[in-house]
């Protein structure tokens, strides 16, 4: 028999259409999962920047470089794992439909990228000079590169550096919460699936695209302090988690709010999308999405003298709870057949047997999330993103 | 503050070598036909494209030029409206065993030929409860025939007993 | 505050109110245009439209392997550019909905859903023929990044195989499920009602296929076409109307349970 794409994966019950398969699987989870932890990283980083929250200094540069590790990673898996023709993904740019959500995130994208990029020059612009000038061989070819010619270095122009710094990251909130925010609106616009189908829909991902972020930058910063024997700083950590334990609530109350409207005004879908809410995934998004992703970490990052096991805990429990909210979201809104009258089920590829088996499998999404850290550990290389050795805020930064 | 710049020079850069990549990699009559960029923006040359695209199903007349007197036949019959090539298209065969080979000659797409199984008349004349008993395709419409293929003289093939091309007994 | 001041308060106020008022009647003239437009039954530009006429099919099935040979969708697999659709509401209550390999073997047992009906349980049922609805404002054109699926001047929704990237957002933004990925190209595919047939004056193959006269295609904007004659004289219905794609495939004896 011909199989056909989806077919694998797709289990259905009931009525449902001849051609409906989950055509959306688990990259396109993994996609806005990887996108709001840039976005989220990206935030954090400039409330140092831009708000001067010195006790968030430790981190500030980490989180940016992380971001942008995390950047470079956040359209692998709707490029080359999703797309059913990646060599053609760089239509989006040749001939772009903006009246497209996906076409429009091409360009937002990009200059995100740019904005991101450019940050980092700015920041590491006195050691690239300094080690162009003391490194040799294939490093210092690459410093010399990373320079991009600009060897002047003095009161002026650090001057200058910093005010860009503050510049980009000014810029740099509005057009992350833009970018999370289409990645929303690549599913609120959606008016056939009616879990997706809301105004709340990007709203809702940039609140969760935030608490990821925070999460894994406080994850990522305590395992990295472990790792390199540094001093944790408590200040740093419970900093973040109060960010943290503020914006997760918001999350969960336009969560709850966009339930809410789907029941009480209970439109004709609604019969079969409380089916799955309150049937088939009330596992998934009560309890793991809800229960053990916010309501959790808001009691353990709300008892005061938060530690940094607690932070640990909060953090893992959100990063799960972020993702099995993507994973509610993309497979639960198709799990509902558009005839209204049957259901369709996810059985995800693991051991793979064929390319297509690996390709939307289990061990494609592993490496998906193994790479930006991959990327962090060879930026560190170029952008060391631990340069403080003790945790002392008052000083003006050591470079 | 010369230095400041350079990031947006990189930045323009990226810009014009996507232009430049544009010029070679995007068809020149890709466009907005009629100026309506939210519904006609695509390559113009896709609409021939697809009006080339090989016709398969020709009809009875395709089929009349060599088998008049089964043309005829049928024409006359309450099977008139029924295209010869709903039976005799073989969707899952993979050799033809029409004696004129249709493919070479006629630049025909399917492969042809006689399928006496009960099944291909039941997909109309099976009795269900919810299929129209009437049919209203003629002038004036006629009782639909209709059988129970379990109870039918299960297992002998309809054309043991009738001629399809006349619609009745042979 | 004395008089004075309270009635100038009270004329600039409503001065103020009236203003926007009268700035909105600028667009009467537009608003009523344009609800006009959209509920005009015939279309200014040339259409092509379809007729689905559910009372007379049978369930055959010979339309859906008509469009499968014909369109070269390879005939096993379990996609298809048209389908035929099954219901049979039951005495009880009970809806049973199925389309077994999308009727392309057809319907030739009662066995809704895999279920032994007896007939006595049976209070109606009826077969529904889907095809592309080739919308007037078709959402999946709409939200193609790369503009490899458009509308063509006489209405057909097409697909460039060559440019399509395989995103799949259009697919998921069909009301109806028409599309889906082509097994062999893997780009999105679709009914096209045949365009390389109806542009050489021929009918699509599902049309020349059906022997019962369910299916019918025209030119909405042509008085002379049977489709014009069919949806200006008979009450006919579109599917999810809801959805403001407008199709152009009407459909008469549609059951409020076809979805």
């Amino acid at each position: 028999m011909t199989e056909v794409h989806g077919q694998l994966w797709t289990i259905k019950q009931l009525f449902t259409y001849p051609n409906e398969y989950i055509y959306w699987t688990v990259h396109i989870a993994l996609y806005p999962y990887i996108t709001g932890l840039v976005a989220g990283a990206f935030v954090l980083s400039s409330l140092y920047h831009l708000f001067g929250k010195k006790e968030l200094r430790p981190v500030s540069r980490f989180a940016l470089v992380f971001s942008f590790a995390l950047l470079l990673v956040a359209p692998m898996p709707l490029l080359f794992f999703h797309l059913l023709h990646p060599e053609r993904a760089f239509n989006v740019f040749f001939t772009p439909h903006y009246y497209s959500a996906i076409a429009a995130f091409g360009l937002v994208f990009s200059v995100y990228g740019l904005i991101v990029a450019s940050e980092i020059w700015f920041a590491y612009r006195p050691h690239f000079i300094a080690q162009s000038q003391s490194r040799k061989g294939i490093m210092g070819l690459i410093f010399k590169v990373l320079t991009l010619g600009s060897y002047d270095l003095d009161e002026r122009t650090a001057h200058i550096d910093e005010k860009a710094v503050k510049f980009l990251a000014a810029i740099g909130i509005p057009s992350a919460c833009f970018l999370h925010g289409y990645v929303g609106f690549i599913f609120g616009s959606v008016k056939t699936v009616a879990m997706w189908k809301s105004p709340l829909m990007p709203v809702i991902f940039l609140m969760s695209a935030i608490i990821s972020g925070v999460a894994l930058c406080i994850w990522t910063y305590i395992l990295g302090m472990k790792f390199f024997r540094r001093e944790i700083c408590t200040d740093t950590v419970r900093s973040m988690g109060r960010v943290l334990a503020w914006f997760i609530i918001l999350a969960l109350t336009l969560e709850m709010l966009d339930f809410v409207f789907h029941g009480y005004t209970a439109e004709e879908s609604w019969s079969i999308l409380s089916k799955i809410i309150f049937g088939k995934f009330k596992f998934k998004i009560f309890v793991l999405q809800w229960g053990l992703g916010m309501l959790l970490p808001i009691i353990l990052l709300f008892i005061p003298k938060l530690s940094t096991i607690r932070a640990f805990v909060a953090s893992t429990c959100v990063l799960i709870g972020v993702w099995m909210m993507r994973w509610d979201v993309v497979i639960g809104g198709q799990s509902m057949s558009k005839s209204l009258a049957g259901f369709m089920k996810y059985k995800m590829p693991i051991w793979p047997h064929t390319f297509e088996e690996f390709r939307e499998g289990l061990f494609s999404v592993i490496l998906l999330l193994i790479l930006p850290f991959i990327f962090l550990c060879i930026f560190n290389k170029f952008t060391p993103v631990f340069t403080e050795k003790k945790c002392n805020f008052d000083t003006e930064e050591a470079h | 503050m010369g230095h400041a710049w350079r990031p947006l020079a990189v930045a323009f850069a990226f810009i014009l070598l996507i232009l430049i990549v544009r010029i070679f990699v995007v068809p020149s009559d890709f466009m907005a036909k009629n100026g309506d960029y939210k519904y006609q923006w695509h390559r113009v040359s896709n609409e021939k494209d697809w009006k080339d695209f090989p016709v398969g199903y020709r009809g009875r007349e395709f089929c009349g030029q060599c088998h008049p007197d089964k043309l005829e036949a049928i024409n006359k019959s309450k099977h008139r409206k029924v295209e010869c090539e709903n039976c005799h298209v073989l969707p899952e065969a993979k050799k033809s065993t029409h004696p004129v080979n249709l493919q070479k000659s006629y630049k025909y797409k399917f492969i042809i030929g006689i399928n006496k199984t009960r099944h291909l008349c039941l997909r109309c004349h099976q009795k269900l409860p919810y299929r129209p008993s009437v049919y209203r395709n003629f002038a004036k419409p006629v009782e639909f025939k209709m059988q129970d293929g379990e109870k039918h003289n299960p297992g002998m093939p309809c054309i043991t007993c009738h001629d399809v091309h006349k619609a009745s007994f042979k | 505050m004395n008089r004075r001041d309270l009635l100038k308060a009270g004329l600039v106020a409503v001065a103020g109110m009236v203003i926007p008022l009268n700035a909105l009647e600028v667009f009467d003239d537009e608003a009523k245009a344009a609800v006009k437009a959209a509920i005009e039954m015939v279309p200014k530009k040339r259409r092509w439209a379809f007729v689905v006429d559910t009372r007379k099919c049978v369930g055959c099935g010979m339309c859906v392997k008509a469009c499968k040979m014909e369109n070269e969708v390879p005939f096993d697999a379990d996609v298809s550019r048209t389908w035929v659709e099954r219901y049979v509401v039951l005495k009880d209550g009970d809806v049973l909905i199925d389309s077994p390999k999308e009727a392309r073997y057809g319907y030739t047992k009662n066995d809704p859903m895999g279920r032994e009906i007896k007939e006595d349980e049976i209070a109606k049922g009826f077969f529904v023929p889907k095809l592309c609805n080739q919308c007037e404002k078709p959402s999946c054109v709409q939200v193609c990044p790369v503009g490899a699926t458009y509308k063509t001047e006489d209405g057909v929704v097409l697909v460039d195989r060559t440019w399509c990237i395989g995103c799949g957002y259009c697919i998921m933004n069909c009301p109806y499920q028409a599309r889906f990925f082509h097994p062999v190209y893997n780009t999105a595919e679709k009914c096209t009602f045949c365009y390389h047939r109806i542009t050489k004056g021929m009918k699509p193959a599902c049309v020349q296929a059906c022997a019962f006269g369910v299916r019918k295609i025209g030119m909405l904007n042509d008085p002379n076409s049977e489709v014009f004659q069919i949806v200006m004289n008979e009450r006919v219905m579109v599917l999810k109307p809801e959805t403001g794609n407008e199709p152009n495939v009407f459909y008469i004896g549609l059951d409020k349970i076809v979805r």
